[in-house]
């Protein structure tokens, strides 16, 4: 039907007359594609909460997800509901315009205003014959948002236009059509008329402009306009862009951090642990100049650092226990990640290794991937929100609808996963991985078409039947031109150390969702391709920039800022890290299942220890079911700080033999001494006097039990340390990485 | 082979070592299995203590090997009694490197074995926790450590070692029939990782500087106990020295390949291609080629010219040498155009199937045998359509990301030789509802008992004749009987029957098939296949099966079948085609049973019966066979029926009435004690001042036989409450077996 004049056969005999002199009123003729289906669009009959509900739609009246499927719309809305949706002999009765118009009760509320510009499009439509589509009409091939980029103060406004541009060369002005959304909704707020107010924060925001399948973007800068003097000196690229973007809309960093932020920040953030007393020792005593640097490099040199990140890869490859059977796929799935951090194995080929995994669990542990992730849907969703930072999930049914992928793009991909053969073992679920010979192409659900493999907005790919093309596709990943690999990466991981990737979420990357500094994600990327795709490299890239080693505390302009990096923003500590460190500072142990005693908390191979530990759990150590990493909580609960006040495992830390506070109880040491071991611990870094002061007149204090009745000294003074332990650890400069 | 054994007096106290599978029991009556040996193994030329546990070895007597070089003899404790589970072992100097059988002889028979190893350099057993740097153990360079994980821990160990070393480190385990799946780490002495490996137990380290390096070896899931055994290697060798491995058992997947087995093609080695686009290698046929899956992706091409009519055999041997890999074959026909080339695919080639399809556990209770004698090698025909020039691209399917020269394979291109080989195992068939229990089955035969064994054949080159089974060098009051594979299928039965008038004995026995090739008889050994660890749940833990050495079959003597089931008269049974045969059989009990039961046919094609139903405590029952429906043609066959039926065992109450002898006599020997300490005390007291000091040494030491008494009547109740439990009658269900039935059917008589 496409392109072609459809009227409905069955009315035009008596309709045409009427249709003509209606026609003959109105400005220009209309159509379902051009005009109607943006109306629909615009005025949010289809969405998934709608009638683009999946399954039947609302209440029997289905249309497709945003309008991308204008024929299947045209069909439901012209041809079925037993003719009632529209009626030609009068257009006004038409159900669609009574519903729409609330006139007969609509359970989606008023969405057509009878006196509306809208209404008397579709009314209009409907007198001149409900066409599809006229013969030769012009098809929409891209929108342009005016401006497209600007700088904005504070608490202004800016009226967006955006023009439809079509295939006969011909515009037309769809403002009003067109969809808005912020990318920050904290930063700026549109109205339906593409009216864009800015409010408080300085930095940049984009607003995505949608019409009928095509996107734009509209971004401002927002400058503070504040004085921006005494930068830091810049230390390497990142600062470059950072400093210069500050400067632009004029916010002032902070100034750097002092050693023993810098430590406690470095060490948590790359070995996910606090330092050890004698680390804080040695790193505040020490006058290297380069003692910074220093300690990143031997940071990135431990265990730590490839335990660390296992942790974090292993939840988002998937590495979790159902069975007690997966025991020996997961060990060897997450040690097999924790080695290749270890000795730095290049990015491109720790993902070639598990894109291209073949074999068995013991073998090759990264077939276990396979296990977890069965279906070339599942693997292609995977893949390319973990690898390319982009979710493809809602392709698979329609267009996506904020970006250019098509269902056409979706099975490209899944079709570099059609080939993979499976033999079954011994072992439930557990299957020998393969390369099956043969054509890759993946069957389009819709079309029924066979797709051939192709990147992502890369050409189409005609992969010999011997060849497996997972191995293709890691080579296109890995390719220096792929726009999406290194950029995904980088901006993972630059979440990792700043809180707020440069891309949020970090796994949504398109044109409509800009970075908030384009320069730095494009240098940053650039250079983790040039390094061979050396992750410790990058780490230390980032480690190494001032713009890290900012302080956490604001100064009177910058507190506002929440992209800009103008200064380290706190981040809690994971569930993983917060234990562990909750741990070394009460002299005590957490002990796991199948592991051996005094293994960390950042060494657990799967997610089977959250239902052992209630502390895990609380905390909202993630379940490894999903490729996000937004399954790990990001937030604060009340469980979270009664379980940290009140636990019975925190009290028993707090009171374990041979633990922090009973050894203190027990040292000959002085006591400003064993304060000043707390603080180091706690947060690297000495007591203040007052602090000390208070700390000291608490354990000093005389302790009675509950009739009354003097403590003992020993076990007056180790009560007293309980305390203060407590009381330490439920800091937020203890919770918090700063 | 001459089996070498010492018999010791009667063990008593015996202890249920490794007592989870104990439960497992409830679905397989008791069979002795040796489950564990330590040391592992030994260095030619030296002897040493073992020591042994396992199951229902409590009164083993005699501890065997595969190789007659290696012997043992009980080990004596002080009072010159032998040590409860305790052996010396002599391995003499003649011994050859190798990994050998042991197992036990006990009260029930020979046990299932346990891998034993032999070698050159002088071994150490690890006999204090190494679980902490503090207290690593040095291992000398060129030295094996037997050792024991303990669960969630590492072993640690030290190495010294010069700059530029470079050490070969190896941990046995899988292959030593041990449950590990080792993981090793070199480190510096600070802890550093240096260099790990969690897949095949190697690594290939060479020495950076020198000092002394942390070797730490855990268990990749850190499990431990008796069943995570391992040997610890540690050789140097020259830079471009191969990579010595310690021998392991073999795959049951590998008896179709024969090591040993001299091939007469013209020999070829793969050149390796430097690029995809090198040509190919050329060829002809027949050969055999020895290349390697060295490379990520690595596709090796030969190309070869052939005729219109030429049938080849090609046959690949990779996962058959043990090694992790899939092979797969590609053939082409290249197709010339003037200049342009065409390949034209001819024929893919993967896989050996198994003949009986091993259990995938993925369903509940048992759905197979936990045997595969299948293989992810190649073994298919070419037949040649038009003359030209043929490509075969040779690649392994699980190497696409992975570079390992060690990845090696045969590849053969023959004319037809037609040939078989053959594999057995003792039957396994479900015993109760939802049970996944999967046990060795060591040839211990109760007297009167019949035991089944399925066996396979691999057909090679097209040949497609029957294949006659039969055993020789049975011991005494033992036979062997079998339903043949027939022409065209791949499964037959192997029938093994103690009479009833059998006494305790042992024997290496030789299992073999015969088949009529090009006119010529064709001999081949039968391998035997045993499941390596009793397993509970197959579904949770799966089970792990192996080649074993040897037949040894045996016969305990101290137990009966609970039930035989055999032909009323011992002759062969004739028939005419089309008629109706009925055969009387008789039916010994000597069992409790809980009901009737029935039996089934061994399927074969040519020879079947409908179901035998057995009545509780009938003397005999008839087999029917109704010749005309079945259509079985004139000659010989042998019948045997099988079904499962559930019996009130015993275990070992000759045990018990020993324990409450024994307990019996420590009582008594405490009572004397205690008076006679009693006395003497009292004497001690009233004893005058030139005696006292004497008489109250006297009394000391007659209170410490006093405690040693007490000690000993701990033991024995100890020992007399877990006989007695072991003795209670529980109802376990087993494969009962009927003996063999002859049958020959005679030609119809002529109208």
């Amino acid at each position: 039907m496409n392109n072609q004049v459809t009227l409905w056969p069955w009315l035009s005999l008596f309709l045409i007359p009427a249709v003509l002199s209606h026609a003959a009123e109105t400005e220009r003729s209309l159509d379902f594609v051009n005009d109607v289906s943006p109306i629909i669009t615009k005025e949010s009959c289809n969405t998934g909460a709608c009638h683009a509900k999946a399954g039947n739609g609302q209440n029997g009246f289905k249309l497709s997800v945003l309008g991308f499927e204008p024929q299947e719309d045209y069909e439901h809305i012209v041809k079925e509901g037993r003719g009632r949706r529209v009626f030609a002999a009068a257009p006004e009765e038409s159900l669609l315009l009574l519903k729409g118009a609330n006139i007969v009760p609509h359970g989606g509320g008023k969405k057509l205003d009878p006196n509306s510009e809208n209404y008397r499009v579709i009314l209009n439509w409907l007198r001149q014959g409900a066409v599809y589509q006229r013969e030769n009409a012009p098809v929409l091939q891209s929108i342009e948002v005016t401006p497209s980029r600007n700088s904005m103060k504070v608490r202004t406004e800016q009226q967006l236009k955006v023009r439809a541009l079509y295939s006969d060369g011909s515009t037309r002005d769809v403002t009003s059509l067109a969809l808005y959304e912020p990318n920050d909704k904290s930063m700026a707020e549109s109205d339906e008329a593409g009216l864009v107010k800015i409010l408080d924060i300085p930095g940049n925001v984009a607003i995505m402009v949608r019409y009928q399948g095509k996107s734009g973007v509209y971004s401002a800068s927002i400058p503070l306009g504040a004085p921006v003097e005494n930068l830091p000196p810049t230390r390497n690229f990142i600062d470059q862009f950072v400093f210069s973007n500050l400067k632009l809309i004029g916010v002032p960093p902070s100034p750097v951090c002092d050693d023993p932020t810098f430590l406690r920040r470095v060490t948590l953030d790359i070995a996910g642990r606090l330092p050890t007393t004698e680390e804080a020792n040695n790193f505040l005593t020490s006058k290297a100049p380069d003692k910074r640097d220093r300690l990143i490099d031997s940071l990135l040199d431990t265990p730590d650092y490839a335990d660390y990140f296992a942790n974090k890869w292993s939840a988002l490859l998937k590495n979790k226990r159902d069975e007690a059977t997966d025991i020996t796929a997961n060990f060897a799935f997450h040690s097999w990640v924790r080695d290749s951090l270890l000795a730095n194995k290049p990015y491109d080929q720790i993902v070639r290794q598990i894109l291209g995994a073949t074999g068995n669990v013991i073998e090759n542990p990264p077939v276990a991937w396979y296990k977890r992730v069965k279906e070339p849907q599942q693997q292609l969703e995977d893949i390319a929100q973990l690898f390319l930072g982009v979710r493809m999930q809602c392709v698979q049914c329609h267009h996506h609808p904020f970006e250019k992928w098509s269902q056409a793009d979706y099975y490209s991909l899944a079709a570099f996963f059609s080939r993979v053969g499976r033999k079954t073992t011994a072992t439930p679920g557990e299957d020998i991985i393969y390369h099956k010979r043969g054509l890759a192409q993946a069957e389009n659900k819709k079309t029924r078409l066979q797709i051939k493999p192709a990147g992502l907005g890369g050409p189409t790919l005609e992969i010999p039947a011997s060849e497996d093309p997972r191995l293709q596709l890691a080579d296109w990943m890995s390719n220096k031109a792929n726009p999406f690999f290194a950029k995904a990466l980088v901006n993972r991981y630059w979440k990792h150390f700043f809180k707020r990737a440069l891309v949020e979420p970090e796994d949504d990357m398109r044109d409509t969702n800009p970075p908030t500094n384009p320069e730095l994600l494009d240098a940053l990327a650039n250079a983790f391709i040039e390094s061979g795709y050396d992750l410790k490299a990058l780490i230390r890239v980032i480690a190494h920039s001032q713009t890290y080693q900012l302080s956490a505390m604001p100064n009177q302009f910058n507190a506002i800022d929440r992209q800009n990096y103008s200064h380290y923003y706190p981040k809690h500590l994971s569930a993983e890290v917060l234990l562990d460190a909750v741990d070394q500072f009460t002299g005590s142990r957490t002990d796991f299942p199948d592991l051996p005693n005094g293994v960390r908390a950042i060494a657990l191979p799967d997610n089977s220890y959250n239902r052992t530990s209630t502390f895990l759990k609380v905390f909202g150590r993630p379940e490894g079911a999903s490729a996000c990493e937004c399954e790990r909580s990001q937030s604060s609960t009340l469980a979270q700080s009664l379980h940290l006040m009140n636990g019975p495992d925190v009290r028993q830390k707090l009171a374990a033999n041979a633990g922090l506070a009973e050894t203190l109880a027990k040292s000959s040491k002085p006591v400003s001494e064993n304060i000043r071991a707390l603080y180091l611990t706690a947060f690297a870094r000495e007591p203040r006097a007052e602090e000390s002061q208070i700390a000291q007149a608490h354990l000093e204090k005389p302790r009675s039990d509950a009739t009354g009745a003097p403590l003992d000294p020993l076990r007056s003074k180790r009560q007293g340390y309980e305390d203060l332990l407590w009381s330490l650890m439920n800091t937020k400069e203890f919770l918090y990485n700063h | 082979m001459s089996l070498r054994f010492t018999t010791c007096g009667l063990l008593t106290a015996g202890s249920l070592v490794l007592s989870p599978t104990l439960h497992a029991q409830d679905v397989v009556l008791p069979a002795p299995r040796l489950l564990t040996i330590l040391p592992m193994g030994g260095q030619i030329g030296t002897s040493f203590d073992a020591t042994i546990s396992g199951n229902y070895i409590e009164d083993a007597y005699a501890l065997l090997f595969s190789q007659s070089g290696v012997v043992a003899k009980p080990k004596l404790g002080t009072d010159g009694k032998p040590v409860l589970n305790k052996f010396t072992v002599s391995i003499s100097p003649e011994t050859p490197v190798g990994i050998y059988e042991a197992r036990v002889a006990s009260r029930l028979g020979v046990s299932s074995s346990r891998a034993f190893s032999v070698g050159k350099v002088p071994e150490i057993t690890r006999d204090k926790p190494n679980t902490t740097l503090a207290t690593a153990l040095e291992l000398p360079i060129n030295s094996v450590c037997n050792a024991v994980l303990t669960k969630k821990s590492i072993d640690y160990y030290t190495i010294r070692a010069n700059a530029g070393t470079r050490l070969a480190i190896d941990c046995a385990a899988t292959g030593i029939d041990s449950k590990l799946t080792p993981v090793l780490i070199v480190a510096d002495q600070n802890g550093k990782d240096l260099a790990v490996n969690r897949s095949s137990g190697f690594l290939d380290f060479t020495v950076p500087a020198e000092g002394t390096y942390v070797l730490k070896t855990h268990s990749l899931t850190f499990q431990g106990g008796p069943e995570q055994f391992y040997r610890l290697a540690v050789s140097e060798i020259s830079a471009d020295a191969p990579i010595p491995r310690q021998p392991c058992t073999r795959k049951v997947s590998s008896f179709s390949w024969n090591p040993e087995d001299k091939q007469t093609l013209p020999a070829i080695d793969e050149v390796e291609a430097s690029t995809e686009k090198t040509a190919p290698q050329p060829i002809t046929l027949p050969c055999q080629i020895n290349g390697s899956f060295a490379q990520a992706t690595d596709v090796d091409t030969y190309q070869f010219e052939a005729k219109k009519g030429e049938i080849w055999w090609i046959e690949v041997v990779s996962e058959r040498l043990g090694l992790p890999t899939d092979p797969f074959v590609l053939i082409q026909r290249v197709k010339k155009t003037g200049s342009k080339e065409e390949l034209i695919d001819v024929l893919e080639l993967n896989d050996i199937p198994a003949a009986i399809p091993p259990s995938t556990n993925t369903g509940n209770g048992y759905i197979g045998p936990p045997y595969d004698a299948g293989s992810s090698d190649i073994l298919g025909k070419l037949e040649i359509k038009e003359d030209g020039i043929f490509r075969l691209q040779i690649r392994d399917l699980l190497g696409g990301t992975r570079s390992d020269p060690a990845n090696i394979y045969k590849l053969i291109i023959r004319k037809a030789a037609p040939d078989f080989s053959l594999v057995a195992w003792p039957m396994h068939m479900d015993l109760r509802n939802q049970d996944r229990s999967v046990v060795p089955k060591p040839i211990a035969l109760r007297t009167g008992n019949t035991m089944a064994f399925e066996v396979t054949a691999l057909r090679k080159d097209g040949f497609d004749g029957a294949i006659e089974l039969g055993v020789e060098n049975l011991p005494p009051g033992i036979s062997a009987s079998a339903i043949k594979i027939p022409a065209g299928k791949s499964v037959g039965t192997l029938l093994i029957t103690a009479s009833a008038e059998a006494k305790r004995t042992l024997g290496t026995a030789s299992i073999f098939g015969r088949a009529l090739i090009n006119n010529t008889e064709i001999r081949h050994s039968c391998r035997l296949a045993s499941v390596i660890w009793p397993i509970r749940d197959g579904a949770r833990e799966t089970p792990s099966t192996r080649l074993v050495d040897d037949a040894l079959i045996s016969v305990g003597g101290a137990e009966d079948a609970a039930v035989s089931i055999a032909p009323a008269e011992d002759k062969v049974w004739e028939a005419k085609v089309g008629s109706q045969l009925t055969i009387p059989l008789k039916v010994i009990w000597r069992g409790e049973f809980t009901g009737a039961f029935k039996m089934k046919p061994f399927a074969s094609s040519l020879l079947t019966g409908s179901e035998l139903n057995v009545p509780l405590k009938a003397e005999a029952v008839n087999a029917v066979l109704d010749l005309a429906a079945m259509k079985t043609a004139p000659g010989d066959y042998t019948l045997a029926y099988f079904g499962s039926a559930v019996s009130k065992h015993r275990h070992n109450p000759e045990s018990a009435k020993l324990a409450e002898q024994a307990d019996k006599t420590a009582e008594e020997a405490l009572r004397l004690a205690t008076a006679s300490a009693k006395e003497l005390a009292e004497a001690a007291q009233t004893a005058p001042p030139e005696t006292k000091a004497e008489a109250e040494k006297t009394a000391q030491t007659a209170i410490q036989t006093q405690k040693d008494a007490e000690a000993i009547k701990l033991q024995t109740a100890k020992g007399l409450k877990s006989a007695n439990e072991a003795a209670l009658p529980k109802d376990i269900a087993d494969i009962v077996v009927t003996e063999p039935i002859r049958i020959s059917i005679k030609p119809a008589d002529s109208k």
